[in-house]
């Protein structure tokens, strides 16, 4: 088995311990100051590449397998990517809390070319499966616009060195964070939501138009998201963005719910109950936040609605479908690593016995209760209660990332 | 015709995701076997089910251990394709099918 996937996915759960203990430490006022200054850049990029890029390299390496059914390219490839990732994201870091525009420059290159190392290797993965299904477009796509995040991230990186202009700079950093959020996040967790749900709710027989649709919809908002932030950057443009991005995101909770009607197996596990009540969440407060916007024509990009948005997308759908996977992905990984050769031998354990449910489903409640409390704490911009309220879900998400570490004990 | 044995053995496969054994969820498709061989046609829930590699070399060790005297050979298909109503009543009841 290899070890690849346990390299990124504990590095990544190593990153979230620490995105969580500096956090504590500043007690989320880079929150309050605003997003685009030094530890605003450090925290989210800690967030961003150390916690959920990190875990899902880890993800894309285990279950590349599965959606192909064909091994990765070149393994060896993959220890080269995450040498070059690792390396460049603590100098990235470093650059970023420290103002050191060289360590910015070098780290940032490298992490990039770690980035193009992985995009290599699993474009010929792709490529030699020679299979072709919604699932497999969304890892496909979702990878071509990280590595676009991440040439553009180097582009703003060299326009600062060489100053081209504000203008394009703006463009070009509205360029990346699109891209970076709905083009590799989005599209990756809602392609292989298509693979893990039906998995864990053993359900068959479900339709699967919507998945077209939805795909369809959130590629065609991330092209239009790109053209706007580099060509028209007018207000209908971005706002024709959102809103395509808003139907993908209603259709596809409409196709989560044909899964979950097609189910077979009752209980799928508390991980996958609450990403499921996440999802929802999200489409809920994303409807709300854009009806808001459009009603009183109010400017999506200002300070406290990009904060909100920032949140809501990032903390309570990104990472929350993270930590709600990771409950399946880590005791897979483990179980098939420690017992897998042990099956058919009496009292070898059984996944349930990896990680306590009880425990998972109390920790994600408490995440997603807490988050949501920093959620208003944002909305009515009180310091206070984004400071008490992100202490609490920064404590939650320690417990609950050291509940999935403690499988690894097991 | 095939010994009971290898039945009651491939009883003791668990798919440890699901904690039902490989015959009741109806994976196994067809057991053949003859004077040197057992021949065993078998699919999984899911194409490129994460638990292959665990589950195939549950199938080949404990027939191996069972009948040493014989070849095993595991035959993994995915046509035709497995549905939930292959489960016998006691894997549905196990998971909450019903």
């Amino acid at each position: 088995m290899s070890r690849l996937p346990f390299l990124f996915i504990v590095s990544g759960m190593i990153g979230f311990f620490l995105f969580h203990m500096f956090a504590i430490v500043h007690l989320y006022t880079w929150i309050s100051q605003g997003l685009r200054e030094p530890t605003g850049w450090f925290h989210i990029h800690l967030f961003v590449l150390g916690w959920g890029t990190m875990l899902a390299f880890g993800a894309i390496y285990q279950l590349m397998n599965v959606i192909l059914q064909s091994k990765i390219y070149k393994e060896s490839l993959g220890y080269v990517h995450y040498a070059l990732f690792t390396i460049g994201l603590f100098g990235l870091l470093y650059g970023f809390i420290s103002g050191h525009v060289g360590a910015l420059a070098t780290f940032g290159t490298i992490t990039i070319i770690g980035i193009l190392v992985f995009g290599w290797n699993m474009a010929h993965t792709i490529l030699r499966s020679k299979q072709w299904n919604v699932i497999i477009f969304c890892a496909t796509s979702s990878i071509v616009f990280l590595v676009l995040a991440a040439i553009t991230g180097l582009t703003m990186g060299l326009n600062f060195a060489i100053v081209f202009g504000n203008s394009l700079h703006s463009s070009l950093f509205g360029t990346h964070i699109w891209l970076g959020t709905v083009g590799w996040f989005g599209l990756l967790i809602t392609g292989f939501s298509y693979k893990m749900l039906p998995m864990f709710y053993l359900a068959h027989h479900y339709p699967t138009k919507l998945q077209l649709f939805t795909t369809i919809l959130w590629t065609v908002s991330v092209i239009i998201g790109v053209v706007h932030f580099l060509i028209l950057q007018q207000q209908w443009s971005f706002m024709l963005a959102v809103v395509t991005l808003l139907l993908a995101i209603v259709i596809y909770n409409i196709h989560l719910l044909q899964i979950r009607k097609y189910k077979h197996k009752k209980n799928p596990g508390p991980g996958i109950r609450w990403t499921m009540i996440g999802n929802f969440t999200f489409a809920i407060l994303a409807i709300l936040v854009v009806t808001h916007t459009l009603i009183f024509n109010a400017d999506l990009l200002n300070f406290i609605t990009l904060r909100l948005v920032t949140w809501l997308y990032l903390i309570m759908w990104v990472s929350f479908m993270i930590l709600g996977y990771a409950s399946k992905i880590v005791p897979f990984l483990w179980w098939t690593y420690k017992y897998g050769n042990r099956v058919g031998q009496k009292n070898t354990p059984v996944m349930s016995d990896m990680l306590s449910e009880r425990w998972a489903f109390l920790g994600l409640a408490a995440i997603m209760v807490t988050s949501l409390v920093v959620m208003v704490g944002i909305s009515v911009n009180s310091p206070s209660i984004i400071a008490y309220a992100g202490l609490a879900y920064s404590l939650c998400c320690i417990a609950y990332i050291s509940l999935i570490a403690y499988v690894f004990t097991k | 015709m095939y010994s009971p044995r290898i039945e009651d053995a491939l009883r003791h496969v668990y798919d440890p995701e699901l904690e039902v054994n490989i015959v009741d969820l109806g994976l196994i498709y067809d057991i053949e076997e003859d004077e040197h061989n057992i021949h065993i046609r078998m699919t999984l829930t899911t194409p490129g089910c994460p638990l292959h590699d665990s589950i195939i070399g549950g199938v080949y060790r404990i027939l191996q251990k069972e009948f040493p005297d014989k070849e095993i050979n595991v035959d993994l298909v995915w046509e035709p394709r497995w549905t939930p109503e292959r489960m016998s009543d006691e894997a549905k009841e196990r998971l909450g099918f019903f």
